[in-house]
């Protein structure tokens, strides 16, 4: 299974979405609600495709430098809209995912509707332990992702474990009395959406040098609502098991039960209601009725609920 | 004795209502104030104004002698000025002592990027700190529920959760907003030592309250609004045989 380039291609789906579904859990811990993930996701794919076709940048520039982009770009969102805060915040969000759309089409420069083609793979290297890696099947993509995760995971949580993380719950938990302890609500949304754009910024380039080609209406708002129904689905109390789980059932499962590309919106439609109406605390949430202290407990919880299904699937089918 | 805290002047009207109207208020460092009114007289929008959750429309609020009208309510807290809140305002889901944590936002030294790497000296530095968090709970009788989530308390030690999280921002003036609202009188006589071990350590204290026998028995001047104004200021005794006090609280046919 691990060697059918299918399979593969899944799973580094499941990790470029997870990745997308992390930063809306960030910006969620600190009371924002966005529908601006994809934009920023397209902000960095498209940066990272014209800095390498445009101006032939090494792509491995290119990756750091998009995601760089995407964290202005988010900047300068976030300094315009925090402020707003409420519903008003989640509209002006939804108008910029439809404005990068609309702006990514309409200029040439950007390629307009038909998009970028042609966009180059990431330049073949020598790794130590791993010798020469040239970026010509999925594999190394894979692995590419895989430490994109990692990556993403352990700067995440390095805020999480800090007295900013601190901060950025106080601020989910109470504004007011978070305000009153000495934290500045403005300035703590304004870093946790400036490092969600950049991570989300960071996975569209990716995406651009993995599929060789973008169009803009990838990057719609419909894009952040089903990020949004990954991390749901996971369990939003869990900052980074919660995005892997859900990602991984809501793509691999339409797959596995092939369910054809029309019908999917309707599969999808129909799990958000029963999330809402039964699982509001996500797959997760079954498994532990008490709060997660950390990722690190939750795996084992998530592993030892795994061992438990294999191993009754096991005796069922001996007895 | 110096002056700690100077209401200028201040008013705040919402729309044509005017919650607070010219009134004048000088707090002494190291005392225990008492701010006592009738429903609606303005004692929490004053709290609100000194703290800056709303600015003043019209006035000077002085700390320390420096101006610091119209200042947002996180840089407030900065120079030393700290309140709770009327309800149970507390982080309901983490623990008491992650409570207490919050509240040293602005006490750390490490620079940031230690903190994000959790170099040596920024993990010596959260040692100190829960040492520290520890020692709050502990003087303020909650060191047994420290795990606790601040869920589960009773209501009593939650207003002291609340009051323990504003100590970990190292205040100079402590506004506390109704302490001991909903308290038996064994848990009420409890608040009343601990407000006074708080200003023995050197912090003073500004309390909204309507319990009159407590306020009576623990501060050392009273000041009373009513309709957004001042109507009698003085010692405890004063204000209990005070006409307008009276008539303020009881109507005139009561005070009769």
């Amino acid at each position: 299974m691990v060697n059918n380039p299918y399979y593969i291609h899944l799973l580094i789906m499941v990790g470029m979405n997870a990745v997308l579904a992390m930063t809306f859990l960030l910006l969620l811990r600190t009371g924002l609600i966005t529908i601006a993930i994809a934009g920023f996701w397209g902000v960095g794919a498209y940066a990272s495709a014209l800095l390498s076709v445009k101006l032939g940048l090494w792509v491995w520039l290119a990756l750091p430098t998009s995601a760089f982009i995407s964290a202005i770009v988010g900047l300068v969102i976030g300094l315009l809209l925090i402020k707003k805060g409420g519903i008003g915040f989640v509209m002006l969000t939804l108008v910029f995912g439809f404005i990068v759309v609309l702006v990514f089409g309409t200029f040439e420069a950007f390629g307009g509707y038909t998009g970028i083609y042609d966009i180059p793979p990431p330049e073949a290297i020598r790794l130590p332990f791993f010798g020469l890696v040239e970026f010509t099947s999925k594999t190394p993509f894979y692995y590419l992702m895989l430490f994109l995760v990692s990556l993403v995971v352990l700067v995440f949580n390095a805020f999480y474990a800090s007295w900013t993380g601190r901060a950025w719950r106080a601020i989910g938990q109470g504004p007011r009395l978070a305000e009153s302890l000495g934290v500045s609500i403005f300035q703590y949304r304004l870093l946790a959406f400036v490092i969600a754009a950049a991570a989300a910024g960071l996975m569209g380039s990716f995406f651009a040098h993995y599929y060789g080609s973008i169009v803009p209406a990838t990057f719609g708002p419909q894009k952040t609502i089903y990020v949004h129904v990954y991390a749901i689905l996971g369990g939003i109390e869990y900052a980074f098991t919660g995005p892997l789980v859900g990602s991984l059932v809501m793509i691999v499962a339409p797959e596995l039960l092939r369910i054809a590309k029309e019908v999917e919106p309707i599969f999808t439609g129909l799990l958000v209601i029963l999330l809402v109406m039964f699982l509001p605390d996500g797959l997760l949430g079954l498994i532990g009725h008490s709060r997660p202290s950390g990722p690190a407990e939750n795996l084992s919880r998530v592993a030892r609920w795994v061992k438990e299904a294999f191993t009754r699937g096991k005796s069922a089918s001996q007895g | 004795m110096g002056t700690i805290l100077e209401v200028d002047n201040v008013g705040k009207h919402f729309g044509g209502l005017a919650a607070i109207s010219r009134l004048n208020l000088a707090v002494s460092e190291g005392e225990i104030l008492g701010l006592i009114g009738p429903n609606g007289a303005g004692k929490t929008t004053l709290f609100n104004v000194i703290s800056g959750y709303f600015p003043p429309s019209a006035g000077r609020i002085l700390f320390q002698g420096r101006d610091v009208t119209g200042m947002q309510a996180h840089e407030i807290v900065r120079l030393g000025i700290t309140r709770t809140f009327q309800a149970s305002a507390l982080f309901m889901k983490i623990s008491v002592l992650e409570n207490v944590f919050t509240g040293f936002h602005l006490s750390y030294a490490t620079s940031r990027w230690k903190r994000l790497l959790r170099s040596r000296s920024a993990r010596s530095e959260e040692a100190q700190l829960k040492r520290e968090a520890l020692s709050i709970l502990e003087f303020m009788g909650l060191g047994p529920l420290s795990g606790e989530a601040a869920a589960n308390l009773p209501h009593g030690h939650q207003r002291i959760l609340g009051i323990s999280m504003a100590l970990a921002t190292h205040p100079k003036l402590l506004l506390l907003d109704e302490p001991m609202t909903g308290m038996n009188p064994v848990e009420t006589e409890n608040m009343i030592s601990l407000v006074r071990q708080i200003r023995d350590r050197g912090i003073t204290v500004m309390l909204v309250e309507h319990d009159m026998k407590a306020v009576m028995n623990l501060c050392d001047r009273v000041v009373v609004l009513n309709y957004g104004q001042k109507i009698a200021e003085g010692l405890p005794r004063e204000i209990r045989e005070n006409r307008v006090v009276i008539e303020a609280y009881l109507g005139k046919q009561g005070a009769k």
